[in-house]
C-alpha cells in the first residue's frame, strides 16, 4: 500500500516538473522569439499587447468559438488585472466549447466529412479525442494503422476518407502529418524537391496490402490486410506488366539517428513513462494499447494476467470479436510500422508541421507558408522559434492543450494590430516578425455561433405565442404523374431511411440536391456521443447465413425502395401557415461538416474538404454580403426580444444603458462618445426605441468590426 | 487563389489602363500580360451548359443504333436535317436540328464519377495537388461583366468550384429556378427606408474601423456590400422569377425543373449572364435504364427545344452557345438489370448557337457505339472549342498561388468542323 502510494507521490511529482508553469514556457516562446527576431534585424519595436476585453474576446473567439457574454465579460472583470489572462485561458482550455471549436480545426486538417462513409463517427471519436486530452501522436496513429468496420471503429474512417487509396494516403500522410508536398511526385520526381517517384512508391507501399471492402447488399463498408500488396514498381505503363514488382515499403523522411539522445526526447519518454503510472500501476502501456492490434493485444492480455484492469478487458473483448470474425479485419503490420515511423520524437516534421499549423490558426500566419509546403527552398520565417514550440510540444508527451496554452499565454498571440497609417512595408515587417497582431476574421462556425450569441439566439427570446405570424407559401403539388414506371436506380448509397418510411411524392431532384432559402443558415446537430456508441456488430455475420430467398428477398426491396415518380404535372398551390416566429439556433460546431454547398458556413469559407490542402478562403464575397445584409440569422438577431435584458432597460427609458449593453454583447467593448452620439441619431430616426436599438445592432454584427477579432 | 482575382471585382482592363496595379498588387507581369490577351473575332458571348450527372446513354439519345442487339427499347427518328436521326425521346427537339451540331466520337479516358466529372467540368485530369477551376470560372474570368447580374450562374445543382482563378468568378446558385430568392431582398418587416438608413449606417461603421486599422482587406469587405446592394436594387432581378411569366410559356418549357431551368437561364442569358449551368441529374442507370431515359426524354425535350427557337427567333442565339455534355456515356451492351453501366471510350455531345455550325454531326462510332470509328474527339477538345467560339486563348496561362503557370485549357485543340 504505502509502496503505491510513493508511485502516485513521484508520479505526482514527474507530472509537476513535466507540466512546468505555462507562463514561464510562454515566456520562453517570446524570448525565443525576441533573439531570433534580433538576428534576423526585423528592426522595429514590438507592439504593445492588447486590452484585456480585446484579450477576452480574441481568447473567447479562439478557444471556445464564440465571443463572451455579458456574464462572461463581468466575472472576466471581476478578477485581479494580474490574474485575469491566466484564469481565462484555464477557464477556456477546460470549457466543454474547447474541443468544440477545435474539433473544426482537425476537421479541416483530416478532411472529415459527414457525407462519406464512417466520417460522422471519426468526427465525434476526433472530438472525444480532444475533450480526453489523447496525445496527438497516438491519435495519428490509430488514424493511420486501424482496419475495421465504419461507423464501429471510427478510426477506420480516415483511410475510408481516401477510399484506402495507397497512392492517395500516401500523399494525404505526407501532407497532412508532415507539411511535405509529396504527391507530385506521383508523377514525376518533384520539381523543386527532393523526393522522388520512388519515395513516393516507397510510401504509398505502407498502404499497398490495405482493402475496402463493401458488401453489395448491406452497403457495410470495412477495411482489412491482404496478402498482396496493389503498390508495383516500376509505376504502370512503363514497363511490361509482368516486370512489375511489389513495392517495398520505404519512410523517405529525415529521422534524427537512432543512437542520437536529445534532451526533449528523453524528456518525451519520461512523460509517456509519467502518463502510464498515473493510469494505474500495472496496466499495459499506452503505446500496446494504441497498437491495439489482433496479435499484440492477445500476447500482451495473456502475459499480463491481470483481467481485472479495464484496459485489460477492453482488450479481450476487442479480442474476442476478432475471434468470431476470423480474419474479417485484419491488422495492418505496415500501417503500424509507418505509424510508428510518422509519429516518432525523431521525425521532426512531424511535430513541427502540426505546431506551424496550430500557431498559424491562432497567430494568423505560419513560420512556414503554405502550413503543408515544407521544404529546403522553403524555410520557415523563424526556425528557432519553431523548434522550440515543436520540442516543448513532444516534451510534454504531445499534449494538444498543452501547445495552445503555449501559443495562446504568449505575448506573440497577444499583440495588437498595425496602426492605420502605417505604411505597407513596415505593416508586413511588423505581422511576420510577430511584432504585431495579422488580422484574422473569425472561422465561419464563430462568426455563426458568436451572431447566435450576441443576439440571444441559443434560447427563446420571446414568450411562447407572442409573435404569431401568417405566411403564405408556394407550395408545388404533383398531381398527376407522368409515368408510373420505375426510376432509374442509381449506384450510389441507397437511402438511409427506414425501409417503411413512405416517400414523399416530389419531383425528381438532380442528384446535387442542395436547400434553398433560409434553410441555408441552420444548423442541425450531430449527437457526437450516438455517433460512438457501439452498435450491434453483426450484420456482416448475419448476412452470411441468410438464405438465397432471403438475400433475394431483400435485394426487392431495396430496389422497391429507389422507386420514385419521375415528372408529372404539377401545380402551385398558396398555402397559408401560422406559425410562431420565435426562433432559436444551434451551435454551428456540432453541424454535419461540411455544410451543403451555400450554406452561411460555407460561404464564410468552410471547404469542402475534399482536396487535400485546401485551405478556407478568407475573402469577401458578394454571397456573405447578401447572406449577412438580408438573411435570417442577422436579422433575428437584431430584434430585440422581450425575454432580453435590453428590452426591459429600453422599456424604462434607459436608452444610453441600453446602447451600452449592445456594444458590450456585441463588440465586448465600451461604446465611444462618438458612437452615442450615431445611436442617438439612429434612435431619432426610428419609429421606437425597440427598432433604434435592433438597427443599431444590425449595424455592429455586420460590420467588419464584428467578424474581425480585435 | 486571391493573386488571381486580388482586388474585388477590378475589371482586368481598369487594372492594366492604371498601370500602377501592377507594382502595388504585386502580380507577375507575366499573368498581367496575360489577362489582356483574347485571340479571334469574337462571336459567343453567352453560354448555357447543360450539364447531366451521372453518365448520360448515348446510344439512347444521340447516337442511335437502329437494328443493333445494343439499340435497346427506342428507335430512331428523323430530324428537321436530311440525314441526321437521333433517339425518338426527343421528337421536339429532332424539329430544331438545324439549330444543332452533334459530336458522336468523344474518346473519354475516365470511368469513374468523379474522375470524369472533374475531366468534363475542367478538362485537367484530377491529381492530388491542385484542384483545377471549370470551364464556367474560365469564362468569366475572361469575359467582363455584362449587366448587374452575376456573370456565372448555376441552376439545380452546385457548378465545380473556381480554385485559383478566385471567389469573382465562383458561381451564384440557385436552387429552385422560378423560386424567390429570399437573400436579394430585406428581410420581412424591414421597410425600405429603414434597410437604406441600416445600410448608411454601416458603410460609415466599415470606414471609420477602415480608418482605424489600416486599409489591408477591409475595403473588400464594403466593396462586396456595395456590390450586393447594387445587385438587390437591380431591375434585372425579375429575370430570376417566373411568378410573372405567362403559364403558357412555363407549359411550352415542362413546368418541371428542369424546364423552369431552361427558361430561367434563357432569361438570365438576355440580361447579359455569360454562363449559366443548368443541372440535371439521375441519369446512371444501371437498371431499368429504358423507363428512367424515356422519362429524361420527357422533361428535356420541350425544354430544349423551346429553348433553341426561342434563341433563335429572339436572335440570341447567334451570341448563345447551348451544350449538352455528360460525364461520360453508357455501356451499348444491356446488362442483365436492363441498365447500362459505365461508359467513357465512346459519347455524345450537343451543341447548339454561339457560332457553332448547324446541322452537322462530327465524327462517327463504331457500329455498336463501342469506340470512335472515325475522327475522335478528346475532352479537352470540347473545352477549347468553347473557348474559341467564345474568343478566349484557351492555351493561355495563369499562375496558381504557387506560382506554378497553368492553361486555361489542358492541351484541347478546337473541333474545326465545329466553327462556321
Amino acid at each position: 500500500m504505502s509502496r503505491y502510494l510513493l508511485a502516485i507521490f513521484s508520479v505526482a511529482a514527474l507530472l509537476a516538473s513535466l507540466l512546468a508553469d505555462p507562463v514561464v514556457a510562454a515566456d520562453s516562446v517570446d524570448s525565443v522569439l525576441q533573439a531570433e527576431n534580433v538576428a534576423l534585424s526585423a528592426g522595429h519595436a514590438p507592439l504593445a499587447v492588447v486590452d484585456d476585453l480585446a484579450f477576452l474576446r480574441r481568447a473567447s473567439v479562439d478557444l471556445s468559438g464564440r465571443i463572451p457574454d455579458s456574464t462572461q465579460v463581468d466575472e472576466f472583470l471581476s478578477w485581479p488585472t494580474s490574474q485575469r489572462r491566466v484564469k481565462l485561458i484555464d477557464q477556456l482550455l477546460a470549457g466543454e466549447r474547447f474541443a468544440d471549436r477545435w474539433t473544426v480545426f482537425f476537421s479541416d486538417l483530416l478532411r472529415l466529412r459527414s457525407n462519406v462513409t464512417g466520417g460522422s463517427a471519426l468526427t465525434a471519436y476526433v472530438h472525444q479525442a480532444i475533450q480526453q486530452d489523447m496525445p496527438y501522436n497516438q491519435l495519428v496513429r490509430r488514424l493511420i494503422a486501424t482496419n475495421g468496420k465504419a461507423n464501429n471503429t471510427p478510426e477506420v474512417g480516415f483511410v475510408l476518407g481516401d477510399n484506402a487509396d495507397p497512392y492517395a494516403l500516401a500523399s494525404v500522410t505526407a501532407q497532412v502529418f508532415m507539411g511535405v508536398r509529396i504527391g507530385c511526385a506521383q508523377c514525376h520526381d518533384h520539381p523543386f524537391d527532393v523526393w522522388t517517384r520512388k519515395d513516393f512508391y516507397g510510401m504509398a507501399a505502407y498502404f499497398g496490402k490495405t482493402r475496402r471492402v463493401e458488401s453489395t447488399l448491406t452497403r457495410v463498408v470495412y477495411t482489412t490486410e491482404s496478402n498482396q500488396t496493389t503498390v508495383l514498381w516500376p509505376p504502370e505503363g512503363e514497363t511490361e506488366d509482368v516486370d512489375r514488382k511489389p513495392m517495398r515499403p520505404r519512410f523517405p523522411f529525415e529521422m534524427i539517428a537512432a543512437g542520437k539522445q536529445l534532451a526533449f526526447i528523453e524528456r518525451f519518454q519520461q512523460a509517456v513513462v509519467a502518463r502510464q503510472q498515473q493510469r494505474g500501476p500495472a496496466g499495459p502501456s499506452v503505446e500496446d494499447l494504441l497498437a491495439a492490434t489482433a496479435e499484440k493485444a492477445r500476447q500482451r492480455t495473456r502475459a499480463a494476467g491481470t483481467p481485472e484492469l479495464d484496459v485489460a478487458t477492453e482488450a479481450k473483448s476487442t479480442l474476442r470479436q476478432i475471434d468470431v470474425k476470423g480474419s474479417l479485419y485484419r491488422h495492418s503490420a505496415l500501417r503500424d510500422q509507418l505509424g510508428e515511423l510518422v509519429t516518432s520524437p525523431r521525425n521532426r516534421l512531424f511535430a513541427q508541421s502540426f505546431v506551424n499549423r496550430v500557431w498559424k490558426e491562432l497567430v494568423g500566419r505560419g513560420f512556414v507558408e503554405p502550413v503543408d509546403d515544407f521544404r529546403t527552398d522553403n524555410q520557415p520565417s523563424h526556425p528557432r522559434t519553431l523548434d522550440y514550440l515543436a520540442e516543448e510540444f513532444v516534451a510534454h508527451g504531445y499534449q494538444f492543450r498543452h501547445l495552445v496554452r503555449m501559443i495562446v499565454s504568449s505575448q506573440a498571440y497577444q499583440r495588437s494590430h498595425v496602426a492605420a497609417d502605417a505604411d505597407d512595408l513596415v505593416r508586413e515587417e511588423l505581422e511576420s516578425a510577430f511584432w504585431a497582431t495579422t488580422p484574422r476574421r473569425m472561422m465561419s462556425e464563430s462568426l455563426y455561433d458568436s451572431i447566435v450569441v450576441a443576439g440571444h439566439l441559443f434560447d427563446y427570446k420571446y414568450p411562447d405565442g407572442q409573435n404569431k405570424r401568417v405566411v403564405t407559401e408556394t407550395v408545388r403539388v404533383l398531381v398527376e404523374p407522368a409515368s408510373p414506371k420505375v426510376a432509374a436506380v442509381t449506384d450510389g448509397p441507397l437511402n438511409e431511411q427506414p425501409l417503411g418510411e413512405q416517400e414523399v411524392e416530389t419531383e425528381m431532384r438532380p442528384e446535387t440536391v442542395a436547400p434553398a432559402g433560409y434553410a441555408l443558415e441552420d444548423a442541425i446537430e450531430l449527437d457526437f456521443k450516438a455517433l460512438l456508441s457501439k452498435r450491434d456488430d453483426v450484420d456482416i455475420e448475419r448476412m452470411r447465413v441468410m438464405s438465397k430467398e432471403e438475400l433475394e428477398a431483400r435485394r426487392m426491396m431495396m430496389a422497391e425502395r429507389a422507386k420514385r415518380p419521375v415528372s408529372g404535372k404539377y401545380e402551385t398551390r398558396l398555402v397559408k401557415r401560422e406559425y410562431d416566429d420565435n426562433p432559436k439556433f444551434s451551435s454551428a460546431f456540432r453541424m454535419a461538416s461540411p455544410a451543403p454547398a451555400g450554406h452561411f458556413l460555407r460561404v464564410f469559407g468552410q471547404t469542402a474538404r475534399n482536396e487535400l490542402g485546401e485551405q478556407r478562403d478568407p475573402d469577401p464575397t458578394m454571397r456573405q454580403a447578401l447572406m449577412m445584409l438580408n438573411g435570417r440569422l442577422a436579422h433575428e438577431a437584431s430584434r430585440v426580444g422581450s425575454l432580453e435584458p435590453l428590452h426591459a432597460l429600453i422599456a424604462q427609458g434607459k436608452f444610453e444603458q441600453a446602447v451600452e449593453l449592445a456594444y458590450l454583447e456585441i463588440l465586448t467593448r465600451k461604446v465611444t462618445a462618438e458612437e452615442m452620439a450615431d445611436a442617438k441619431e439612429l434612435l431619432q430616426a426610428a419609429a421606437t426605441p425597440f427598432q433604434a436599438i435592433g438597427d443599431l445592432r444590425w449595424v455592429l454584427l455586420n460590420c467588419n468590426e464584428f467578424r474581425f477579432l480585435p | 487563389m486571391h493573386m488571381s482575382c486580388p482586388g474585388y471585382r477590378m475589371s482586368r482592363r481598369s487594372m492594366l489602363a492604371t498601370g500602377a496595379g501592377a507594382s502595388l498588387l504585386g502580380l507577375p507581369v507575366r499573368e498581367l500580360l496575360a489577362r489582356a490577351g483574347s485571340v479571334g473575332p469574337t462571336r459567343a458571348e453567352h453560354v448555357i451548359l447543360f450539364w447531366n450527372g451521372g453518365g448520360m446513354s448515348h446510344v439512347d439519345t444521340w447516337d442511335p443504333k437502329p437494328g443493333r442487339p445494343v439499340q435497346g427499347e427506342f428507335d430512331p427518328i428523323a430530324t428537321s436535317v436530311p440525314g441526321i436521326q437521333i433517339s425518338e425521346i426527343f421528337p421536339q427537339f429532332a424539329q430544331q436540328m438545324q439549330h444543332v451540331a452533334l459530336i458522336r466520337s468523344i474518346a473519354g479516358t475516365q470511368g469513374d464519377h468523379g474522375r470524369a466529372t472533374y475531366n468534363m467540368q475542367t478538362s485537367y485530369l484530377s491529381g492530388p495537388n491542385l484542384r483545377h477551376p471549370g470551364i464556367g470560372s474560365v469564362v468569366v474570368h475572361e469575359c467582363e461583366n455584362q449587366g448587374d447580374l452575376p456573370a456565372y450562374i448555376s441552376i439545380s445543382g452546385q457548378a465545380p468550384r473556381a480554385s485559383y482563378l478566385g471567389q469573382r468568378c465562383e458561381a451564384y446558385y440557385v436552387a429552385n429556378p422560378g423560386d424567390k430568392d429570399p437573400y436579394l431582398a430585406f428581410p420581412e418587416g424591414i421597410a425600405e427606408v429603414r434597410g437604406n438608413r441600416r445600410l448608411d449606417v454601416l458603410a460609415r461603421y466599415n470606414q471609420k474601423f477602415a480608418r482605424q486599422r489600416g486599409k489591408t482587406g477591409f475595403q473588400a469587405t464594403q466593396t462586396s456590400i456595395d456590390d450586393a446592394v447594387r445587385l438587390m436594387r437591380s431591375p434585372a432581378l425579375q429575370a430570376f422569377e417566373l411568378s410573372n411569366v405567362p403559364q403558357q410559356t412555363i407549359d411550352r418549357y415542362g413546368d418541371t425543373t428542369f424546364g423552369r431551368g431552361a427558361l430561367l437561364a434563357r432569361r438570365l442569358v438576355e440580361k447579359g449572364v455569360r454562363f449559366v449551368q443548368v443541372n440535371r441529374g439521375g441519369f446512371d442507370t444501371h437498371s431499368n435504364n429504358f423507363p428512367a431515359m424515356e422519362n429524361h426524354g420527357a422533361v428535356m425535350d420541350s425544354a430544349l427545344a423551346s429553348l433553341v427557337a426561342d434563341l433563335a427567333e429572339s436572335g440570341l442565339l447567334k451570341k448563345t452557345l447551348i451544350m449538352m455534355v455528360s460525364e461520360f456515356g453508357r455501356t451499348p451492351r444491356i446488362n442483365d438489370n436492363a441498365g447500362r453501366d459505365h461508359w467513357a471510350s465512346c459519347f455524345s455531345c450537343m451543341m447548339a448557337g454561339g457560332g457553332v455550325k448547324p446541322g452537322v454531326v462530327v465524327g462517327k462510332s463504331d457500329e455498336d457505339a463501342m469506340q470512335p470509328a472515325d475522327r475522335p474527339v478528346n475532352v479537352p477538345d470540347l473545352h477549347a472549342t468553347l473557348c474559341q467560339l467564345l474568343g478566349i486563348d484557351h492555351s493561355k496561362e495563369v499562375m496558381t498561388p504557387l506560382q506554378r503557370p497553368m492553361k486555361l485549357v489542358d492541351n484541347g485543340k478546337p473541333v474545326a468542323e465545329l466553327l462556321a
